[in-house]
């Protein structure tokens, strides 16, 4: 009983870091909270399950994302890159605009009602873990989600890139003088982070269903683990994700009266401890 | 503005309204102004907050509905008469707002929405699951006794009485605001909002003011609920959803926050706009948030301020 609560909490934890570390990369970047990012994981939810009607799942992990990389470059060119010298609330209302406006777009194209995405076949099944039996594609979500994670890591930390996207997320305007290309680096990231929420939508599709109401459950618990980490700390947001997914599984379970208040809860701790999350801003 | 001109101005809105109250009697028409003005009640509380605070709340939408449900559960329990309910929600609400604001005002920036967000969301959950008190996901209905403060209930709730109650409590709400804002009160929270710093050095205390308008505004948003509730004799989760705290934010910058009534013509012309798209409004969402962003990057003062421009007479820069 344990084990499986333990490892949904895991599979849930894993996905919200793949969502949250989107919303940690542009907001170090451009120090814009995307109110948006919600909506483009639904989007590339909905995205998939579109490509993977026409072909295959797989080729919808792929594409999907690669989609909405394109649109991040075009909303950072065009949106968050003439926005930059205005106060941080105004592009924050923007974003809210561009929410209501994929809300919109997603609900005149694929409807109302709820959709199912199918796990591939060589993911159906089950595994036995310590006498329980758990299905083959939540232990799928579980790698996806540390394969994401070591990868931002080793790409931050390791590569001449990475470099410059913490030099930049420390101060944009150094780097600038410095000669890197701060513009270019920017539209790479919010690329990224948006191609990180559309893969976040494919993964979730199957295991939670498609319907207009999953990009608001999804945002505000990603809001939670970003607020809690720290604003712009991946680590942070590691660790937040991962301690709500095993809150929102064990509480479940053992406490379902207040389930759905214990990730609030522990924002208004945590914010009224310290203010700026676990890691601290680096604003 | 002169106290003379704000007076004669209040005086002849509050005729205005209730000429237009007497003389109209379209049902269909009077109906969705008033909802307009009840949510102009609305965004004016988060629009203060906005003006005079420079916070963006994305969760008033929970004084608004928690405050329906305060008048709700008080009659429900019949301890009280029905105006002596109203007037102790509000204060309840307002009180709560000043206690909570003394923790969370100083929350930076836009984690402080954030914040607001999920406070909001936590009462939406709450409200929906919990079936007892509050009905659940299918709410509650309010029975409002037979004479509310002296006037019998079936002659309030009709339209045009209905109307014109809701345009004097807005009337009055920016007439009062107006006033207080006139005084030391308007100039020390403006000076904590631009710099709290050197606010702080010059001796303003920066916490108490903050946390005062916080519960001012989740004041009049709780007046808003409250209309809302006696309008409708219902109140359901809904109210406390976040869409309803984004729309408030959304007419208060699209009608133009920097004057006290922009964010209330933010809300009349939103509905009238719902109303004038007809089969289009299912795309309300996308509409107005391009109608959101528009007036964000191209006029950030709202219509309130291009209508300023145009009183002046200059042809009006667009832009920041």
């Amino acid at each position: 009983m344990l084990t499986i609560n333990l490892f949904n909490g895991l599979v849930y934890g894993a996905l919200l870091f793949v969502m949250c570390s989107g919303l940690a990369l542009i907001y170090g970047l451009r120090r814009v909270v995307n109110f948006a990012h919600g909506s483009l994981y639904m989007l590339g939810a909905y995205l998939g399950y579109s490509i993977a009607g026409y072909a295959n799942f797989w080729l919808a992990l792929v594409l999907a994302p690669a989609v909405m990389a394109v649109l991040g470059v075009l909303l950072d060119r065009y949106g968050f890159r003439l926005l930059q010298k205005r106060d941080p609330l105004s592009v924050v209302l923007v974003t809210f605009g561009l929410l209501l406006v994929i809300e919109d777009f997603v609900q005149t194209v694929w409807g109302k009602s709820n959709l199912a995405l199918a796990a591939p076949p060589a993911l159906g099944g089950a595994l036995d873990l310590w006498g329980t039996p758990v299905p083959v594609y939540r232990i799928a979500v579980i790698a996806i989600g540390a394969l994401v994670a070591l990868g931002l890591m080793f790409w931050l930390r390791w590569s001449r890139a990475g470099l410059y996207v913490r030099a930049a997320s420390t101060d944009p305007e150094t780097t600038a003088m410095q000669g890197v290309n701060t513009d270019m680096l920017s539209a790479a990231v919010v690329g990224l982070g948006t191609a990180l929420a559309g893969l976040a939508g494919v993964v979730a599709a199957p295991f939670l269903s498609l319907s207009p109401s999953m990009s608001g459950d999804v945002i505000i618990d990603s809001f939670v683990v970003v607020v809690v980490g720290g604003l712009g700390s991946l680590a942070g947001a590691f660790v937040a994700a991962m301690v709500l997914g095993m809150l929102q599984a064990l509480g479940a379970v053992y406490l379902p009266d207040v389930a759905a208040l214990l990730p609030f809860m522990l924002m208004v701790v945590v914010l009224v401890w310290r203010p700026s999350g676990f890691a601290g801003s680096r604003t | 503005m002169t106290m003379r001109s704000l007076w004669l101005t209040t005086l002849c809105a509050l005729a205005a309204g209730g000429l237009f109250g007497f003389f109209v009697h379209s049902g269909t028409l009077l109906s969705l102004l008033t909802q307009a003005l009840i949510y102009a009640v609305l965004a004016v509380g988060v629009g203060l907050l906005l003006r005079q605070n420079g916070m963006v709340s994305f969760g008033h939408a929970l004084f608004f509905g928690v405050s329906g449900y305060g008048v709700g559960i008080l009659m429900q329990a019949n301890l009280m008469p029905a105006e002596l309910a109203i007037a102790l929600t509000l204060a309840g609400v307002a009180l709560a707002a000043f206690l909570v604001g003394l923790v969370i005002v100083r929350v930076p920036g836009v984690s402080f929405g954030m914040l607001t967000l999920a406070i909001g969301q936590m009462f939406y959950l709450t409200a929906s699951r919990s079936r007892g008190l509050t009905g659940g996901a299918d709410g509650m209905n309010i029975d409002w006794p037979a004479r509310l403060f002296g006037v019998p209930i079936a002659q309030l709730l009709k339209p045009g009485a209905m109307f014109v109650l809701c345009w004097s409590a807005l009337v009055v709400v920016l007439f009062l605001l107006a006033l207080l804002l006139r005084g030391r009160f308007g100039s020390v929270t403006e000076a904590v909002r631009d710099n709290e710093e050197r606010a702080r050095f010059i001796g303003i205390l920066t916490l108490m003011p903050r946390a005062l308008v916080f519960a001012l505004s989740a004041f009049v948003s709780a007046l808003a609920g409250v209309l809302s509730a006696l309008n409708t004799g219902f109140v359901s989760p809904e109210a406390l959803h976040w869409s309803v705290s984004g729309v408030a934010l959304m007419m208060a910058v699209v009608g133009g926050y920097k004057v006290l009534w922009g964010p209330a013509l933010g809300a009349v012309v939103y509905f009238l706009a719902k109303d004038a798209l007809g089969d289009h409004a299912t795309h309300w969402m996308a509409i107005f948030g391009v109608a959101l962003i528009t007036v964000i990057v191209f006029s950030p003062a709202g219509i309130a301020g291009a209508l300023g421009r145009l009183a002046r007479g200059g042809p009006g820069r667009a832009g920041r």
